[in-house]
């Protein structure tokens, strides 16, 4: 595509650059010109030295930066032959951001160590964990950078959520989680600069067996590139100026893959060109947005993180970039030898038998007044039934409907990183309730759950709208909808660093509560999750057939476009009702497919049966441990259950290699 | 299985006791609780109690109050077993309203809300109203005149000074802080004394806005003074310490920039207070 296209447009990288440059000089003057001007006042020159301890280096950190992470994007899109690579849809930046803001809430002494390590650490993990996931696909580039996406998800919003519980009036984590590049001395980056030179010098050593590479693996090796070491490095120096810049500034969104892209439109198709012009594309498109937004800020006199900013004209970058790319549908890997695997009636026993005992120790165990753990009896048992079960009976219909959701979309995409979160559903939850906080005065919780509904299935009608044109290729579908969590999540970002207390209350709803609860909406959400939960079992057929390829699955009757259309029709309103019980971010949706397709149940029906059962029982054990254990403090059962759950995700997915 | 929570739940609790003596009140925000405190109320429950001495510090907060977690969700179980006869919350919670009324009566008080008035001025109608409900106006009166007597000592004590106009922030990192302004309750506080708020652009109606570091050049008058509150992250000073812009600054420069103890900007009367007399106290010192 690229090819043709810098055909079609003829223009040289160097003159794109060297416009790029133009346009980010025109605007940085913008804003130095006036401070210039008057800088020559007499005495005490304030201007001048905000021009030359802010101003400019923040100008020169945006240089940095924007070089270093496009730098970045192209090795990755390079060395994984992956036109959608970069620093944000890999995970690489949520990851470092992550392990810092661990680092600071937990472990401050490990700061002290040094920042880049630990920014690294975090950013090594990511990597390894998404490229793990991918080379079980052979690094197709939409599941590999599905993997990369979700991984960024969870970090970021276990960041956010980590901060906001930590402690409610210190939101700094949150600007410089959105990437704020305000600078007050040189210190940054003067800092920058050397490692990033380093770096930059190593990956230019490694241009020429890069460029060996798109010979093809085969010739490559033939005239003596060490093929593995070679990806290694590469991926090393990628990993490691994301995690640099991350530390330095926080995560700033989406610039690493655009400037490369435009690099490649603009006709550079050699590996040193590449990295070149890719790199100053990015210097000067960081620039350029950073000015804009200080400009903006100015203007509005509000605070704006150029992180976050980048990040919401990024991603319909993505969005379109989607549209070129081929796709072709995968089979799910056949279901693994399991070492020893269980009768239907052994699963049902062990599934169901689990499920009993948490919902009784859910509602029976607790924490008396003086935070002695008691079993429910005496004067108050009614009182407390009352309280829990509205919960407990929450969380389990939740969670059953998010497993199931999962099943319906990992068999309907061939992608076992498909889950109701990545659909997109659960941002267009969270993006109506946004709204609902920010328009109206003082909205109930009647207003909250409406306006989250209406964006949820706002959110639907346009992922099936656009994916409808594409003949609903599933791939297309998820990544879509992932797409848009990473907006919303920068606009939660924007809107969580202005210090606005409203935009704790959106925050606290990510985070997955069962606290709002009651008696009626409880049983409201076991009747929704009755009736669809039955309506995937009535599916079953399509279920067990579509995952076998396009070709075979209509050739014995199941009508394509509309089994797709109703499944994910089904796979919606499943994860809609189920967010409105327990948030966006469970990721439990995810978890219990595997867990079921682990205790060996293959066949849609079981697996099913198997998830629901699993799902219901994890989210009603994550709400049992939030109530419990920093008791009368609560931690939110969606934040439970993602914290503990997503550990044991990639061991289950790292096992079954 | 599932449609059984039905009619468990909808048999709610049971009314609550009848107070004999004291109401019971329990209180979901800083600020209310200490007016309760000021009000002569100890409070049977408050939320946020283990950060208590890290934003609010005094008054002190007297042994046996029950803690009822974070205040966006205050925990039921520990509600229901306090059988309060009031429940004081402010609009920032109204979306838990439904709920609370099961554990007894909510009083919605305005606190921290700007609608055209100065917020002080809704906190003393706030406190009013409060005291009104517990049937506590005389204790009120003498509580508000109090403070009036307070204020207007500060105010003479500082009288004849050539005060400096005054910036206020609390430092959120080496790089960023926020800057109190109008509307808000520091900014009014210092007009009952008689001190200057040295940053006159306006705040959100929250009471702030968000500013970099740098932008503390724009406070215009040379002899202003910056007032940083407690908590200040560990890594803040010294990193504005290599700073030379923050070096620089005419409000960083020594005689310039305090570090005071905490003070909650998201309060009412007794916050109030505290901040002028530690505002006072400085520039007694210092002017």
């Amino acid at each position: 595509m690229t090819a043709q296209a810098a055909v079609r447009f003829g223009f040289r990288p160097a003159i794109v650059t060297l416009g790029c440059m133009l346009l980010a000089g025109a605007l940085a003057w913008l804003l130095v010109a006036p401070r210039i001007g008057a800088g020559v006042a007499e005495g005490y020159d304030v201007t001048r030295m905000v021009l030359l301890h802010a101003t400019l280096p923040r100008l020169a950190t945006a240089l940095i930066a924007g070089a270093a992470l496009s730098l970045s994007g192209a090795l990755f899109q390079q060395v994984l032959r992956n036109p959608l690579a970069s620093p944000t849809t890999l995970g690489i930046s949520a990851g470092a951001n992550l392990a810092l803001v661990i680092a600071l809430l937990f472990f401050p002494a490990l700061l002290g160590l040094g920042r880049d390590l630990v920014a690294l650490a975090g950013s090594a993990a990511a990597a390894v964990i998404v490229m793990g996931l991918g080379a079980r696909r052979g690094f197709s580039p939409l599941s590999l950078v599905l993997s990369g996406l979700v991984v960024s998800l969870w970090c970021g919003a276990l960041a956010a959520v980590l901060t906001f519980l930590n402690d409610r009036y210190l939101v700094s984590l949150f600007i410089w989680g959105a990437g704020s590049l305000a600078q007050q001395s040189w210190d940054i980056p003067l800092s920058l600069l050397w490692k990033v030179a380093v770096l930059a010098l190593l990956s230019g050593l490694i241009v020429r067996p890069l460029s060996l590479l798109e010979l093809g693996d085969g010739s490559a090796s033939a005239l003596g590139v060490r093929l593995a070491q070679l990806r290694f490095v590469a991926i090393a120096i990628a990993v490691a100026l994301a995690a640099l810049v991350t530390s330095a500034v926080g995560v700033i969104g989406f610039i690493g893959l655009v400037a490369p892209i435009i690099a490649r439109l603009a006709g550079a198709r050699r590996v040193p060109e590449l990295l070149l012009w890719s790199s100053l594309i990015g210097a000067a498109l960081l620039l350029s947005a950073d000015v804009a937004v200080q400009l903006a800020a100015g203007a509005f006199s509000d605070f704006l993180p150029t992180g976050a900013v980048t990040a919401i004209f990024g991603t319909p970058v993505l969005l379109l970039l989607l549209r070129k790319l081929k796709t072709r549908h995968r089979v799910i890997a056949a279901p693994l030898p399991a070492r020893r695997r269980l009768s239907a009636a052994q699963a049902a026993a062990i599934g169901f038998g689990a499920l009993a005992v948490a919902v009784i120790v859910a509602i029976f165990v607790g924490r008396a007044f003086d935070g002695t753990w008691t079993w429910l009896a005496g004067d108050m048992v009614r009182e407390m039934l009352s309280l829990r079960m509205p919960r407990v009976f929450t969380a389990l219909a939740s969670g059953a409907m998010l497993a199931v959701a999962g099943v319906l979309l990992q068999r309907l995409t061939g992608n076992e990183m498909a889950s109701p979160e990545v659909l997109g559903i659960s941002a267009g939850a969270t993006f109506g309730l946004v709204i609902c906080i920010f328009v109206a005065a003082a909205p109930g919780l009647g207003a909250q759950l409406g306006f989250a509904a209406t964006g949820a299935f706002a959110v639907l009608a346009v992922i099936l709208a656009f994916a409808l044109r594409s003949g609903l290729s599933p791939e297309r579908v998820l990544l879509a909808g992932i797409a848009l969590s990473a907006m919303v999540d920068a606009v939660v970002g924007v809107l969580a660093s202005t210090g606005d207390p409203r935009a704790l209350l959106v925050l606290r709803w990510m985070s997955g509560s069962t606290y709002n609860a009651v008696g009626g909406t409880a049983a409201a959400l076991g009747a929704a999750a009755l009736l669809l939960v039955g309506l995937a079992l009535l599916a079953r057929r399509w279920l067990d057939l579509l995952p076998l390829g396009p070709s075979p699955a209509s050739a014995l009757g199941v009508p394509l476009k509309m089994s797709r259309l109703a499944l994910f029709c089904l796979a919606g309103l499943l994860s809609a009702v189920a967010t409105l019980g327990v948030g966006p971010l469970s990721f439990v949706g995810l978890m219990a497919p595997h867990l079921a397709r682990e205790a060996g149940l293959v066949r849609a029906l079981p697996q099913m049966a198997g998830a629901a059962v699993a799902g219901g029982a994890l989210m009603v054990l994550a709400d049992w441990l939030g109530r419990t254990v920093v008791f009368p403090y609560q931690i939110p059962a969606g934040l439970t259950a993602a914290l503990v759950g997503a550990p044991f995700l990639i061991l289950l997915l790292s096992r079954r290699r | 299985m599932l449609l059984r929570a039905l009619p468990v739940a909808a048999l709610l609790p049971a009314l609550p006791a009848f107070a004999q003596a004291a109401p019971r009140v329990v209180s979901l925000d800083y600020g209310l609780a200490s007016t309760l405190l000021g009000l002569g109320v100890v409070p049977a429950g408050i939320t946020d109690l283990a950060g208590w001495d890290k934003w609010v510090v005094e008054p002190r907060m007297p042994a046996g109050v029950a803690d009822l977690g974070t205040s966006a969700e205050a925990n039921l179980e520990v509600l229901a077993g306090l059988k309060p006869d009031f429940i004081l919350t402010t609009p920032y919670l109204d979306a838990q309203l439904p709920r609370l009324r099961e554990f007894g009566a909510v009083l919605r008080l305005e606190t921290f809300k700007y609608e055209g008035t100065p917020i002080l001025t809704a906190a003393i109608a706030a406190t009013r109203k409060l005291a009104t409900e517990l049937g506590r106006e005389a204790e009120a009166e003498r509580f508000l005149s109090g403070m009036d007597a307070f204020f207007a000592d500060c105010r003479q004590r500082l009288a004849g000074k050539a005060l400096p106009p005054v910036a206020l922030v609390n430092l959120m990192d080496a790089r960023h802080a926020r800057i109190y302004g109008d509307p808000g309750l520091f900014h009014d506080v210092l007009g009952r004394i008689g001190v200057h708020n040295a940053w006159t652009e306006r705040s959100t109606d929250w009471g702030f806005q968000t500013i970099a570091i740098e932008e503390l050049s724009r406070i215009a008058d040379p002899d202003a003074i910056l007032i940083a509150f407690d908590p200040v992250p560990a890594d803040v000073m010294p990193k504005l310490g290599r700073s030379p812009l923050w070096r620089s600054l005419p409000v960083a420069q020594p005689g310039h920039f305090f570090v005071l103890p905490p003070a909650l900007m998201f309060g009412m009367v007794n916050e109030a207070m505290r901040f002028g007399r530690l505002v006072t106290q400085l520039l007694e010192r210092e002017a």
